[in-house]
């Protein structure tokens, strides 16, 4: 089938939404499905250009307005959406990300030509604040619009159901993936000395929580053998300078600014545990990567990010500062037994042909069922030994990969290929039940369609060639 | 997946790794069970709403009253000395009450000497001040007049935290105003009593009223203000009596009834709220 992404977030722009898009696409396109994404342009960044494995990517000529996203006109990109999506002659629409007015504007075009429309959601929001109020409405609508909705995470669809006023069985759960070929753990970059290295790599925003961060540094002012390294920029870089001169520790807390993607494995895997203090977050492919990496994950428990990990492989805490340092010094603990445990090499990890012996056993283990310690581990883990990090990369493998995300969404694309279109009476009917001043910009846009079949009817536009398409 | 097998497998857990034998868009039972609704929401009564839009009456009335020495003054109905010396006992007397037992002579001289450049100044400047605006037209003045002081009442603390509030803009929407107003009157003796009447009303008295405040106290201005409007023009009386008796008991009575809309709905999905550092507290945290 032909599928169509829509987001304003997608390359050269770095982020969660950005790989969530690349990696399926890569994927779908692997499986024999034909992928075009849309996206306005990015400064130079601007036309038709063909990434890896042939992916189509449309940079629109649409001037950004605010954080990366397009002005919210509703209806002034129609008649270039319309040419795009007939011209791809594509069957199903699947617009990413809440903040994306792009999306938004792109699924409504496709619901009023008549095709199946998906929408994935990858952020959680509040009720309580005005900007909320107003996403949230902007979603309900287009949501009604909508054939199936994709939420990463259990508390993402809670979250999704509420404010967009979805039915519960339109909402599928589909979590991100993490490529484990390309984190992989290498232990003989970890210092040999006894320190443990904590790694931080996020964005420095109030959002992932540096502040709680700036509060745990110095309670390790006193620990010599700790070591920070902290991946990122963003407003707060500042604050956690500062923290690093007042405490005096020049030496032991490393901000390295920001780092592209393809370099953050680098800098993980020179880790022993990674530190995550998100104040919300649907899903977090932080802290996957980061445990595909072999680091423990100490992180907050703030919206998706229980359901992300098993309790073996990341310690949960509050999003407090004394709860994050003693999480913090149990991951520690760990890590000093397991050095004391096996003195025959340095960083505690166990010998090589082991771990690679046990890949192999695990990879006959995997296509069954996974074995996963369950939540009832999480006393007993407490004061177990670390994992060895090549079973981490392991054990991540088998939970996420984009091959099952892929083959999951096309489950969903199949599902609303069966359904019928909405017709034009039921979109009217849809959008008025939620917000009937939308209206106005859905009848527009019905009305510019109609002009444009008129000016530029469907019969005479040229379809794209499509090279080598393996039959779907 | 076969509806035959679902008594079978196994409990659904909420992680995203397991329940390879649920369809993806299976809803649990344990759905929203985490959804509380209104958990800090406080139901005010009508009492309190009433005791509490006392301080925006507090504000209109310091207006009014203000207005009501400008137009005693234009109209020359009473001498400027015999407004500025009562205002100026009054105002010693407060600054009494309000130092109360913390007062020492240090800060009796500290005090005085801001009294003293602010007195001092505002005298030199009182002449320029006066003639500063005497081109414009009367109606012109009224109408800038009428915006300033309604900006005042936009930005004035009310004691809410809000990002609205701007003591910086309203006292110098109030000070612009009356220096408008002083333009209008006959010497720039009477444009220098209005000033210090402002600085007392917009100044102050405010500083005043956060210290100690009474919803009581609203009674004896409100008297005072319909007095001296009575005399002065009727219509303004009722309007101004009006708009008081609605502010006070018709707005409450509204606001009090349409809380039962009060909806609010919390979850996991909520942001933490973490204290954010700042350069006051960050040496306290350390």
């Amino acid at each position: 089938m032909r599928i169509c992404m829509v987001s304003d977030f997608f390359y050269p722009s770095i982020g969660g939404v950005e790989e969530h898009v690349y990696n399926l696409s890569q994927m779908l396109l692997a499986l024999g499905h034909k992928v075009v994404v849309l996206t306005h342009a990015y400064g130079d960044c601007t036309g038709i250009r063909h990434m890896t494995h042939g992916l189509k990517v449309y940079y629109l000529p649409i001037k950004v307005c605010y954080n990366q996203c397009i002005l919210p006109t509703a209806v002034c990109n129609v008649p270039m959406l319309r040419a795009v999506l007939l011209r791809e002659q594509v069957d199903v629409v699947h617009g990413h990300s809440a903040f994306s007015a792009l999306a938004h504007e792109a699924l409504m075009v496709g619901a009023l030509l008549g095709l199946k429309t998906v929408f994935t959601d990858h952020s959680l929001f509040g009720f309580a604040d005005l900007s909320a109020a107003l996403t949230n409405k902007l979603l309900e609508i287009t949501l009604s619009m909508v054939n199936h909705a994709i939420c990463v995470s259990h508390i993402g669809k809670e979250n999704t159901v509420l404010r967009a006023r979805v039915a519960k069985h339109r909402v599928s759960v589909i979590p991100n993936a993490v490529d484990t070929a390309l984190f992989t753990p290498d232990p003989a970059q970890r210092p040999v000395n006894g320190v443990i290295n904590i790694v931080v790599a996020s964005r420095l925003v109030y959002r992932k929580g540096i502040d709680l961060l700036a509060g745990v540094i110095p309670r390790f002012k006193n620990t010599p053998n700790v070591k920070f390294i902290i991946v990122g920029d963003g407003p707060k870089r500042d604050l956690l300078e500062e923290i690093r001169e007042k405490t005096n520790m020049q030496d032991r807390v490393e901000i390295l600014g920001a780092v592209e993607h393809a370099q953050v494995r680098d800098v993980l895997v020179r880790g022993h545990i990674f530190v995550n203090t998100s104040l919300t977050e649907a899903y977090c492919m932080a802290i996957v990567e980061a445990a595909s990496c072999g680091l423990q994950v100490v992180s907050t428990s703030v919206g998706g990010i229980p359901e992300v990990l098993p309790n073996s492989l990341i310690l949960l805490a509050e999003p407090d500062i004394e709860a994050i340092y003693s999480a913090i010094l149990v991951a520690i603990d760990r890590h000093r037994k397991i050095a004391a445990a096996t003195s025959s090499t340095a960083n505690g990890n166990i010998p090589q042909e082991t771990a690679r012996a046990r890949r192999k056993r695990l990879k006959k283990s995997v296509k069954s069922v996974p074995a996963i310690s369950g939540p009832t581990a999480a006393t007993s883990s407490q004061t177990e030994p670390v994992l060895c990090p090549h079973r981490c990369n392991e054990l991540v493998e088998t939970l996420y990969n984009w091959e099952d995300v892929a083959q999951r969404t096309v489950k969903v694309y199949d599902r609303v290929l069966q359904e019928r279109a909405f017709t034009l009476s039921e979109l009217i009917y849809a959008v008025y039940q939620c917000g009937a001043w939308f209206l106005a910009f859905l009848v527009v846009g019905h009305f510019t369609l109609l002009l444009l079949e008129r000016w530029r009817p469907r019969s005479r536009i040229e379809v794209a060639f499509e090279s080598r398409r393996r039959p779907s | 997946m076969a509806k035959t097998t679902y008594g079978k497998r196994k409990p659904w857990v909420k992680n995203l790794y397991s329940n390879r034998e649920y369809p993806d868009n299976y809803t649990d039972v344990s759905f929203l069970k985490d959804l509380r609704t209104n958990l800090h929401v406080r139901l005010y009564t009508f009492g309190e709403a009433v005791a509490g839009i006392t301080v925006l009456n507090n504000q209109i009335s310091c207006i009014t009253g203000f207005l009501i020495l400008y137009h005693m003054m234009l109209v020359e109905s009473v001498a400027p000395t015999s407004i500025l010396v009562p205002s100026c006992i009054i105002t010693g007397i407060g600054y009494l009450f309000y130092r109360g037992s913390s007062l020492s002579m240090l800060l009796l001289g500290e005090d005085s000497k801001t009294l003293v450049t602010v007195l001092l100044f505002g005298y030199i400047f009182s002449p320029m001040l006066h003639t500063l605006t005497q081109a414009i037209s009367t109606d012109t003045i009224y109408m800038t007049t009428f915006f300033m002081m309604l900006f005042n009442l936009m930005f004035s603390d009310y004691g809410l935290d809000v990002a609205m509030v701007s003591k910086a803009i309203s006292l110098n929407a109030a000070i612009f105003g009356a220096i408008c107003l002083a333009s209008r009157l006959s010497t720039s003796y009477h444009a220098f009593v209005l000033l210090v009447e402002a600085a007392i009303f917009f100044v102050l008295y405010p500083i005043m009223i956060a210290a100690t405040w009474h919803p009581l106290c609203m009674v004896p201005m409100f008297i005072i203000c319909c007095t001296a409007l009575y005399n002065i023009s009727r219509p303004v009386l009722y309007l101004y009596a009006c708009s008081m008796l609605f502010i006070n008991f018709v707005c409450p009575f509204i606001f009090v009834r349409q809380q039962r809309h009060k909806f609010n709905i919390h979850g996991p999905w909520d942001e933490a709220i973490v204290e954010e550092n700042t350069d006051k507290n960050l040496d306290e945290n350390l």
